[in-house]
């Protein structure tokens, strides 16, 4: 109990101190809603209109993506800017529990550009919201954040190791939208992607919303996604803390 | 003469300075790997929906891939002195601010160039596309009538930053509007019409048109005046860039807030 509390208070603290932000909530609010303009045009030019929700879902999850990429991939970076990076690590939790709120927290704002995409789709295109499967669509959506924001933790204990992270997190966006199949299907991707494709968590969350909006069987993506999130978590939270005893030894924490 | 020296060694000397943040890491991953996997992004998206053939999005994309570099660095050439509390030591120069500031746009305009002919050529060996070699000057030609055009129109948004706080949000989002509303990824045809119009007025609109053109063979003659009206909307950006750093910068020392951020 009191370790899901830790969790709730913690995600919520962070979802409020992102929201303080102009910049990310001004770029959380637009672009998203550029992307599913593009979504929408281009599927209307392919002449595929029945397929305007998926674009629009699909739309929305390059949008999670992008938060909890640049979120998360920052996380430790952010706190060490902020000065609070020995605050949190000095808390008498492990460091997995400490840092989890914030990927997490990252992964909810993203839920914004998934809403937005739908809402704007809705109101714009009139695109009709006849999900396949809406309750779980529902799940299938929690699921998405909660898994992307165990990913989130693993690529935030890796990119912390790394001096250039901030060129590999503006690397990560547009290759892990094309090989988890969020708008371009993955069977139209060159055969070696597919490996690349089985392990990501994107690609099973994005397929199970995308089952869930045109049909198909949600469940087993949601089941293979969180499982692929939970191995990120133990990962994720194995290499924080060898990350956090180098810094001790080292007394590095608060360095760049 | 001085003057070009002006424009040349100043700008130069501006972006080693405002730039010097990179490494050669950052530089390979956010400008060229980065455009690359978007260019792909759009290429099999393309294919899937058969919107287009692959030479309008390899094309396209490329042109496109200028604006990262260009829009945020023509931002940076303002807004990072502004930033890092140069900005009056520059405006006192006895200089013409017009020079200085075109100056500014130079180096990024050449390494917009540099990012566009990399994925270009990277982008076309790995999806088999094949170009015409005597279309080559002309494509580089596009692609830089675009990057200047580009670095005219960051050097705009930055103009903005000495009135506004936050000018990397109107970076941000005008480098995503540039997705959408150049008719690189939609042609113009699936677009809108007041899309469309907007898209006329910005770079890369017409440089992306001309450099399709040329990679499909159709000559220089061809593409002259998509060609040109490229370099007529960047002029126009160069123009309102300086007129709106005087502007603001006339206000700024009314206010005494050239410095405030």
């Amino acid at each position: 109990m009191s370790l899901l509390r830790v969790l709730a208070v913690g995600t919520l603290m962070h979802v409020k101190q992102l929201s303080r932000s102009p910049f990310e909530m001004a770029i959380a609010l637009v672009v998203p809603i550029v992307q599913a303009t593009l979504a929408v045009y281009l599927f209307r030019s392919g002449g595929e209109q029945h397929r305007l929700l998926e674009a629009a879902v699909g739309a929305g999850v390059m949008g999670i993506w992008s938060s909890v990429l640049f979120g998360s991939g920052g996380a430790i970076q952010s706190q060490r800017w902020l000065g609070t990076l020995e605050m949190i690590m000095l808390a008498p939790r492990r460091p997995v529990l400490v840092i989890l709120p914030i990927t997490i927290a990252t992964g909810l704002t993203g839920i914004y550009a998934l809403l937005a995409t739908l809402i704007w789709g809705r109101f714009l295109y009139g695109i009709r919201l006849d999900f396949a499967h809406p309750v779980a669509f529902v799940v299938a959506a929690v699921v998405c954040v909660v898994a992307l924001g165990m990913f989130g933790l693993l690529l935030a204990a890796t990119f912390v190791l790394m001096r250039n992270a901030n060129a590999l997190a503006n690397t990560l966006e547009y290759p892990v939208w094309l090989v988890s199949g969020m708008l371009v299907p993955i069977t139209v991707l060159p055969s070696w992607t597919g490996p690349i494709a089985a392990v990501l968590p994107t690609t099973w969350g994005a397929r199970a919303l995308r089952e869930a909006t045109s049909g198909g069987p949600v469940w087993p993506s949601v089941g293979v996604c969180l499982g692929i999130s939970v191995l990120c978590l133990a990962l994720g939270g194995l290499a924080l803390t060898y990350v956090e005893r180098r810094a001790r030894a080292a007394a590095t924490l608060a360095l760049a | 003469m001085k003057t070009l020296r002006l424009m040349g060694v100043g700008g130069v000397i501006a972006y080693r300075a405002l730039f010097n943040w990179t490494t050669p890491g950052m530089f390979v991953g956010t400008l060229l790997v980065g455009p690359l996997f978007q260019l792909l992004f759009f290429a099999y998206l393309g294919r899937q929906l058969q919107v287009a053939d692959d030479r309008f999005y390899i094309v396209g994309n490329a042109v496109l891939t200028a604006s990262l570099a260009c829009v945020f660095g023509g931002t940076m050439a303002v807004a990072n002195e502004r930033r890092y509390g140069t900005l009056g030591h520059v405006l006192l120069s006895p200089r013409s601010r017009t020079a200085i500031f075109w100056g500014r746009v130079i180096p990024y305009a050449g390494n917009g160039l540099l990012i566009a002919v990399v994925t270009l050529g990277v982008g076309a060996a790995l999806l088999g596309l094949r170009i015409p070699f005597g279309a080559l000057p002309g494509l580089v030609l596009a692609m830089a009538a675009g990057s200047l055009a580009c670095g005219f129109f960051g050097l705009t948004l930055g103009a903005l930053g000495l009135r506004f706080r936050d000018v990397w949000v109107v970076s941000n989002v005008s480098v995503a509007l540039l997705l959408l509303l150049t008719g690189v990824n939609v042609p113009a045809s699936g677009l809108p019409g007041w899309m469309v119009t907007v898209g006329h007025y910005l770079p890369i609109t017409h440089a992306a048109s001309a450099a399709r053109q040329l990679a499909a063979g159709d000559g220089l003659t061809a593409a002259a005046p998509a060609l040109g009206q490229e370099l007529l909307v960047g002029a126009g950006y160069a123009v309102a860039a300086v007129a709106l750093l005087k502007i603001f910068e006339g206000e700024s020392r009314r206010r005494a807030s050239l410095d405030a951020l």
